[in-house]
């Protein structure tokens, strides 16, 4: 029971590597440190060996990825395309949070990698247990969607036929 | 795999089973009490996570929750005991009247007439009739109190439940988290899913059948209150109400044994009361001490309950066929008793979410 015998004058490990990958992803930017370590307790900490895979293109899904360590290749396993290499502190995934769509790619650990999985159900208990910091994360999220809707209408309307 | 690792792996298998097997008897309590404690955590975590909302502290929301909710029920308990034991001290007054035995003789004299001929030999005289029913009474009032001389396991098991369910509720989310570390990556989201199902179905099933108990209690109560009008003389109406609903909790089987403590308080209020025992339900069927009344009115509050209360609020969340629930409830039953039955029906639904998952897995093994 940490919170009953928690010891409040022993300082917190300030380089604490998942606090620091949580605060470089766009969604958890504005949140204060209290919320962010409320954040990482319902996060899962997972490590992929090389080359296995995170999750298969037309996987049922669940949530978003963290990259603390290593590298993730994003992928369409049926024509070989690689749309991202992504690095550390990338995410990817975050779409599941809101649909409940089968994956749209692929994505494989292209080396040793320790990934942060957040997902939607762990969304929907903060939501419940801590309402404005589930609302703060999901207005954060539909601001990235949203840019990203702005940049593909961007890129359609210089490149029609693309 | 090689066949010499299959066969050692079988091998195992038989081995752990057999040991899980033989240790099983000694763990079942603690299992038992871990059960109640993880169904508890279900009904309260809810309102414990809104408490912590407002008051920011977990282990203050779960304090101020269970402790309120064990004052309701240890007050809830005392005075019901209290009121029993000077019921019973009143009847047992009562049994050593004349009037008990002049009631009885009339009771099975009454009923001969009723009856036709070959059906009336079956009762027996009045003085057998006496003898029968003072044995029956005693042996009952002797089963009451062997069960509360074993109050004190209870208190124990209670105070055990009470402190897992404590250690539970201010830990739940990070059990959960650890329960996850041990799914492989493989299936990690399908795992997430289905964990969060089973949650989903249990306190779904649980707190629709809070809801259904309460209003069982609460109709039970407005049924006995209204016989009382009729001056069927039940006393301990809130009680019996309150035994109702939550024998309402086991399906099928239990609301016939929510009517008794009304039917028995009845007998015991109406012992010598000529009228009680000559009273006809609506004026046509005989009903000594308004036996059928009461019958009937918990028979009409079932039919409320079954027929717009429980589709409202349980609605489909099992979702499990008539034919099935009766399977899962005998064999609930017969392998541990009224608890196995009170818990058939969130276990048949656990097991239904799980199966319904290994299928999904087993027919898209390809996507995982």
């Amino acid at each position: 029971m940490k919170a009953l015998y928690k010891n409040y004058f022993k300082g917190e490990k300030e380089d604490n590597p998942i606090l620091k990958a949580l605060q470089n992803v766009p969604i958890f930017s504005n949140l204060s440190k209290k919320e962010l370590k409320e954040v990482t307790r319902l996060t899962h900490e997972r490590t992929y060996k090389m080359d296995e895979s995170i999750f298969k293109k037309m996987a049922p899904s669940e949530g978003m990825y963290v990259i603390v360590t290593g590298n993730v290749n994003i992928l369409d396993p049926d024509t070989g395309t690689s749309f991202a290499s992504l690095k550390n502190h990338d995410f990817f995934g975050e779409l599941a949070l809101l649909d409940e769509e089968p994956r749209s790619a692929s994505a494989i650990a292209k080396s040793p990698s320790k990934l942060i999985g957040f997902f939607r159900t762990d969304l929907l208990t903060l939501m419940k247990r801590s309402p404005e910091l589930g609302n703060k994360i999901l207005l954060n999220l539909s601001r990235i969607l949203g840019e990203r809707l702005r940049k593909t209408n961007e890129e359609l309307l210089i490149n029609p036929n693309k | 795999m090689q066949p010499i690792q299959k066969i050692y792996r079988l091998l195992l298998i038989i081995i752990v089973s057999g040991l899980a097997w033989k240790i099983l008897p000694f763990l079942a309590s603690i299992i038992g009490m871990l059960v109640f404690s993880f169904l508890f955590t279900t009904i309260f975590l809810p309102s414990v996570d809104k408490m912590e909302r407002f008051i920011k502290s977990r282990v203050l929301s779960v304090i101020l929750i269970l402790s309120s909710t064990s004052f309701i029920s240890i007050s809830f308990l005392a005075l019901f005991f209290s009121n029993v034991s000077s019921q019973i001290k009143l009847f047992t007054k009562s049994i050593n009247n004349e009037d008990f035995a002049t009631n009885l003789s009339g009771l099975s004299n009454n009923m001969k007439g009723y009856l036709p001929d070959f059906i009336s030999k079956l009762i027996p005289e009045g003085d057998n009739l006496i003898m029968m029913a003072k044995n029956t009474l005693v042996a009952i009032f002797q089963n009451i109190l062997s069960i509360l001389g074993s109050a004190g396991g209870f208190i124990f098991v209670s105070l055990i439940v009470l402190i897992f369910t404590i250690i539970l509720l201010i830990e739940y989310h990070d059990f959960k988290r650890t329960l996850v570390q041990f799914i492989p990556n493989k299936y990690l989201e399908v795992g997430l899913r289905v964990i969060y199902n089973i949650e989903q179905q249990i306190s779904k099933y649980l707190r629709g059948q809070i809801l259904a108990a309460s209003s069982v209690a609460m109709f039970s109560i407005i049924g006995l209150f209204i016989l009382n009008q009729l001056n069927a003389n039940i006393t301990l109406i809130f009680f019996i109400g309150i035994i109702a609903g939550l024998a309402n909790l086991i399906p099928m089987v239990g609301p016939f044994f929510g009517m008794i403590p009304a039917i028995l308080i009845s007998l015991m209020n109406n012992i010598g009361n000529e009228t009680a025992l000559l009273h006809q339900l609506f004026g046509v069927i005989p009903s000594p001490f308004y036996i059928f009344d009461i019958i009937l009115m918990f028979i009409v509050v079932q039919q409320i309950d079954n027929n717009f209360i429980t589709p409202l609020v349980v609605g489909e969340s099992v979702g499990l066929h008539p034919m099935a629930v009766m399977i899962v409830l005998l064999i609930g039953g017969t392998l541990i008793g009224p608890v196995g039955m009170l818990f058939a029906i969130p276990a048949a639904g656990v097991i239904k979410v799980i199966i319904g998952e290994v299928i999904f897995i087993s027919k898209n093994s390809h996507l995982l």
